[in-house]
Parts: C-alpha cells; structure tokens; sequence
C-alpha cells in the first residue's frame, strides 16, 4: 500500500516537473552588464518556423556589447503545449544578460600641466 | 504624459519597474534604471574621459534631485541585501564604466607615506571594473601586482563589493576597504570631492583638479564615506593600494572533526594546534566551515608562495561533467520547507563534492569565477576573536533548537578597519557567515541567531551587503554612539543640503536609522 502511494506521488511529481528544464550558456570571463533581460521565444513546426524570426535579439545591449550568458528555461506549461501539440509548437523562455565592453586602455595622467 | 527622462550619447534612460539582485532573492520596485556608458570606441581612460562620466552622473543625480526621487548607484547587483536599491527611485547602473589609470610618480604627493613598492601600486578604477577584471589587470606581466584580499566571489564591482564591506579571510588584513586610500566622491549636481585620509595622503592636489575634484584630507569623512552602502552620494572612482603578486598553495581538508584540536585553531589560530597544519607554516588564507547538522568541518588553507615566472594565470570558468543547476537551490530550498529533515542528510551527501585537490594559482584565479546561481542564502555576523568558540557554539546549539536550517558556518579572520561603520569593527575579527539556500528557514534563522546573540552577550556587527537583523538599536550597540552619530555628521557635513541627502535615503538606511 505504501509502495503504491510512493509511485503514486512519484508519477504525479512527474507531470509538473517533467516538462521544466534549463540550459545555460556563459562565457568563460563574464562581464555581466546590468540587468538580464527576458524575453519567449517559440519554435513551430518542428523548428520549420522561428518566433521572434531571426531569433531573440538581444537589442538592450548597447554598442560593442557581446553577451555574457544566455539561458533557455522550458516551464511545466510551455512542456505541456510541447507535448500536447506534438513538437509543433514549443515555447521557452529565452534570459540573456549583456556584456559590458572590455576595460579600455590603462591612463596615465600628467598631472605636470595641471595647477596646484 | 509626463517629461521624459533626459539623457546623454552616454546616459540612457531604460523604462524598468522591478530591480533584482544578482541572486534573485530580492526584488524592489523602482522608476527605472539609468544606464551609463563608456565613451564610444572604448578611449583611454583620460581625465576628460572621467570627467564627462561625471557629468552624466551629476545630470543623474539632478533629474533624480528635481523628479522627488531617490537614486542609487548599482554595479553587479550582488548584494543580498536591500542596501544599494533606490525604492521606486532610479537605479544608476555602473557596470560599464571601467576606466583605470595607473598612478605615476608625478601623481604622488611627496607626503605620500608608503614605500617604494606602494607607490609602484596604485591604481585609479573607475566605479564599475569588476573584481575580476582588477584581478587580471594587476597580474598581468606589465604590472606585476596583486590586490592583499577580496571576497570569495570575482564578479561584483569594486565600489558594490567594498561599500558593502565584503571581506575575505586573509590573516593579519583587513577587507577590500582597507586597500582604498582615495575616494572619489560625488555628492550632488554641483560638487564632487576627492577624499584621502590625513594620516595617509596620496595624490597631488593637480590630480584632484585633473578630476575637477574638491580635494578633502579628513580622517572622519573619509571613514565614514568609504563604508556607506550608496548612502554618501555616488563613488564614482576608487584609488587601491595594491601588492607584489604573488602565488598561493591551496589546500582543502575536508571532512575533518569539529574536536579541541579545531576548536584550539580557531580560538588561536595558531597552526601548530591543528595535526593538519602543524609544520606547514603560516597561512595567507584561513577558512573553516562548520557543518552543523554534523560533527564535520572543513579546512581551506592557502600559503604565500614567490611568483614563478613560468606561471601563466587561466582564469577562465571550465564546464565540468556535473553539477547543481542554476535553479537548483530553489527547487532544494522548497523540498527543504516541505521537509526539514532532509537537510542534515543533504548537507552529509554535499561534502561528497567538496574538490579536495590541492591547488596553486593567483590572488584572482583562486577567487575566480563561479558558476551562477541563484536562491544563493547569506546572513553574516562578526564577532571580537575572543568570542569565537561562545559563538559558533551557539549558533549549532540554535540550529538543534529551530533547525535543522540549510545553512553551513564558514569561519573567516579578518582584522580592523578605520571606517566607521566598517563590519570587521574589531581588532581581530571573527566572521561567521551563514551561507546556504534562502528560503524561510535560513530567514528566521538570521533574525533568531541576532536575538539569541544579544541574549548571551555576545557584541556583534553584521555584513551590510548580506540578509542582516539590523536596527537603529543594535547598529549602536554594535559601533557605540560615537562611530555611528560621527557617520551621520559627516553625512551632514559632505550633504548639507537636505534635498541632497533625501536623494541617497533609502528604506535601507531610514530603517536603521541613519538617513534624514
């Protein structure tokens, strides 16, 4: 009986739990700026079609920013419309954090021209 | 529609009405963030460079200053604390300001105490270099240089990790900090100062005015600025004493018992009492961390050795083949509420992936990065050496009494700071953090362990930057009316004007009573 209940509770753990997953990217020196930024992300008809098309941009990032880390996260409901549509839809959950421009050029300061 | 915010080619307004931390365990309503930029095409790092970053700042603070609204200036976001948020106020985003200057002789005061390898090493850093990248830029060849400690982490700011106190465990030295001799400070929309301390004077008064700095030489506002969690006004640059680089020997004992011969290394720190140091030297770095759903604990000790030519740094994070995931200590930290008695078995089954293998590397490959995660759990008090062993025993006792909690003890030595309100307050001081997964648990447990702290007597401070139990009450027991009264007046001092000050108050510090 308790055997049961256990694979009872197991199975019924599966449902919402089987359909979450995360993938992380992050690049080896991370220079994470600012906020990460959220955004869905769908692919269609087993990935015959993109939405946003051509993908997330990352367009917060600004000029000379690469990205530090990107992270695709599939909740129970996105894995359920995953399942029950048989691949043809399938969202996620796309997080994706800039990265700040490499430190610039060391300064040297001439403090001889400055007034004292 | 109301006005919108102005902005610069380097000063952009983003619409956000949440901020996060780093750890997602906190998150504020804010009017949104202002987001600043290096100059185009990444320049040297010029005077005029710096100074039209503090324009931008100062038209920050301005728009903040007319609008009614608080401003907080954030870099990496890593506190676990509420102390560098602006509630419904605006957030200054700093992490891409990065600009370091090395300092030349010509920039030195001839007052100037240090010898001739402190002058060698200093260094100017722009708000937002990460710690990591300072790691990398001082031990490159072309410098040679080391910072004397950091936290456990790389990845916050210079000016988040050391307004905040963040501290390492380095014998004999004191936090971040205590490596900074000039603080460049901006106060409102028309005054910035550069601060140094009297008793140590660093730059020329030229350099200052390079930077269109006030120049201030006072013990007292220094002390009190450089430990203020955004509360002075916006840091915009920091001036490091740095160190000859060097290489340390690392080494992890784990498990080892929590018997008298640890419980002697703790209350001396004398390596000989310990079978497991004995003969090995004096260590750079100490670390314990005691697990207390066990009789176990675990050693980190690490030994200064020379630099080797023939040591190329690789600070590069590597993929291993497993490992907790991102989310993991959320999804654990809410089997834990479900189920507490779980989290002493947990804890036992995680010293199975403690890496054991003895390491030897930099300053900054040794505290490089780490892996992200998030629902990471913190509180962290201090407490005068002396009371170390009353009170590590009685946080185990308490987590026997309310626990078990997801937490471990991590036991770290660091000495006095000048700065006021400065966490590590006491000549040698004794740092318990509380590190684990935040959940409820470890919530009660931070308030519980201040209550059962005072109960038994026991003077302590706690890590402004982490989940603290701090009131106005127990800020003054923790630094005496004095330090903390000599904080608020040199608030005053560098803020006369109240309208200034009501932009850098916060829920933070109204709560403790240090704003107005």
């Amino acid at each position: 009986m308790r055997r049961d209940l256990t694979l009872a509770l197991l199975c019924a753990a599966s449902v919402p739990l089987g359909g979450c997953a995360s993938y992380l990217v992050v690049a080896p020196e991370p220079r994470y700026a600012g906020q990460p930024h959220e955004e869905g992300a769908n692919s269609m008809l087993w990935s015959a079609v993109t939405a946003p098309y051509p993908g997330v941009v990352a367009e917060p990032c600004g000029d000379g920013e690469q990205l530090a880390m990107v992270r695709i996260n599939r909740n129970f409901g996105q894995g359920l419309v995953t399942v029950l549509t048989l691949g043809l839809v399938s969202p996620v959950t796309v997080t994706y954090h800039c990265a700040s421009p490499a430190p610039p050029p060391l300064g040297d300061f001439d403090t001889g021209s400055a007034a004292e | 529609m109301p006005d919108p915010f102005p902005e610069t080619i380097t000063l952009k307004w983003r619409d956000k009405t949440e901020w996060e931390n780093w750890h997602h365990t906190i998150r504020e309503p804010i009017e949104g963030i202002y987001e600043l930029h290096y100059p185009p095409d990444n320049p040297q790092t010029t005077p005029a460079v710096l100074n039209s970053c503090t324009q931008d700042i100062q038209l920050a603070i301005k728009t903040a200053k007319a609008r009614g609204l608080t401003l907080r200036a954030a870099g990496s976001a890593w506190s676990l604390s509420t102390a560098g948020i602006a509630d419904s106020g605006i957030m200054l985003d700093t992490s891409r300001l990065k600009g370091r200057v090395k300092l030349n002789d010509g920039n030195i005061d001839p007052a100037y105490p240090g010898d001739d390898s402190d002058r060698r090493g200093l260094f100017l850093f722009q708000c937002g270099n990460l710690i990591a990248e300072i790691n990398k830029l001082l031990e490159s060849d072309a410098h040679r240089r080391a910072m004397r400690t950091t936290g456990a982490a790389n990845g916050q700011t210079i000016v988040g990790a050391s307004a905040t106190g963040t501290h390492g465990s380095v014998i004999g030295r004191g936090a971040i900090h205590d490596q900074i001799v000039g603080l460049h400070l901006i106060v409102n929309e028309h005054r910035h100062v550069w601060l140094e301390r009297v008793s140590r004077p660093v730059v020329k008064p030229a350099f200052a005015a390079l930077l269109g700095a006030e120049l201030i030489r006072s013990e007292a506002l220094f002390n009190a600025a450089v430990m203020s969690f955004g509360s002075f006004g916006v840091i915009h640059n920091v001036l490091l004493e740095t160190r000859p680089r060097f290489l340390l020997d690392a080494e992890t004992y784990a498990p080892v018992a929590f018997d008298q011969d640890l419980r002697d290394l703790i209350a001396t720190l004398d390596p000989s009492t310990h079978p497991k140091l004995k003969g090995k030297g004096d260590p750079y770095f100490l670390q314990i961390v005691v697990n207390p759903h066990s009789a176990d604990a675990m050693i980190n000790v690490m030994y200064e050795r020379g630099w080797r030519t023939s040591h190329i740094p690789d600070y590069r994070m590597k993929a291993g083949k497993i490992g907790p995931g991102y989310d993991s200590l959320s999804v654990v930290g809410k089997i834990f509420e479900a189920n507490k008695q779980i989290i002493p078995p947990f804890f036992k089954l995680m010293e199975m992936f403690i890496d054991k293998k003895p390491r030897t590397g930099s300053w900054g490959e040794l505290f490089g990065y780490k892996a992200p995660q998030t629902k990471v759990g913190s509180g962290t008090v201090a407490v005068a050496h002396e009371d170390a062993l009353k009170t590590i025993d009685l946080l185990i006792d308490l987590n026997k009494e309310i626990g078990p909690v997801p937490l471990v003890f991590g036991l770290r030595f660091v000495d006095r700071s000048d700065a006021l309100l400065a966490f590590n307050r006491f000549d040698r001081t004794m740092v318990v953090s509380m590190d684990g997964i935040a959940n409820g648990q470890a919530e009660t447990f931070f308030r519980v362990s201040a209550e059962r702290m005072e109960q038994a007597g026991i003077r302590y401070t706690q890590h402004w930057g982490k989940t603290n139990a701090y009131t106005p009450d127990r800020i003054r027991a923790a630094y005496g009316h004095g330090r903390v009264d000599s904080w608020i007046a040199a608030r005053h001092q560098l803020m006369p004007d109240p309208a200034d000050r009501a932009v850098f108050d916060n829920v933070y510090i109204r709560e403790r009573g240090l704003a107005g």
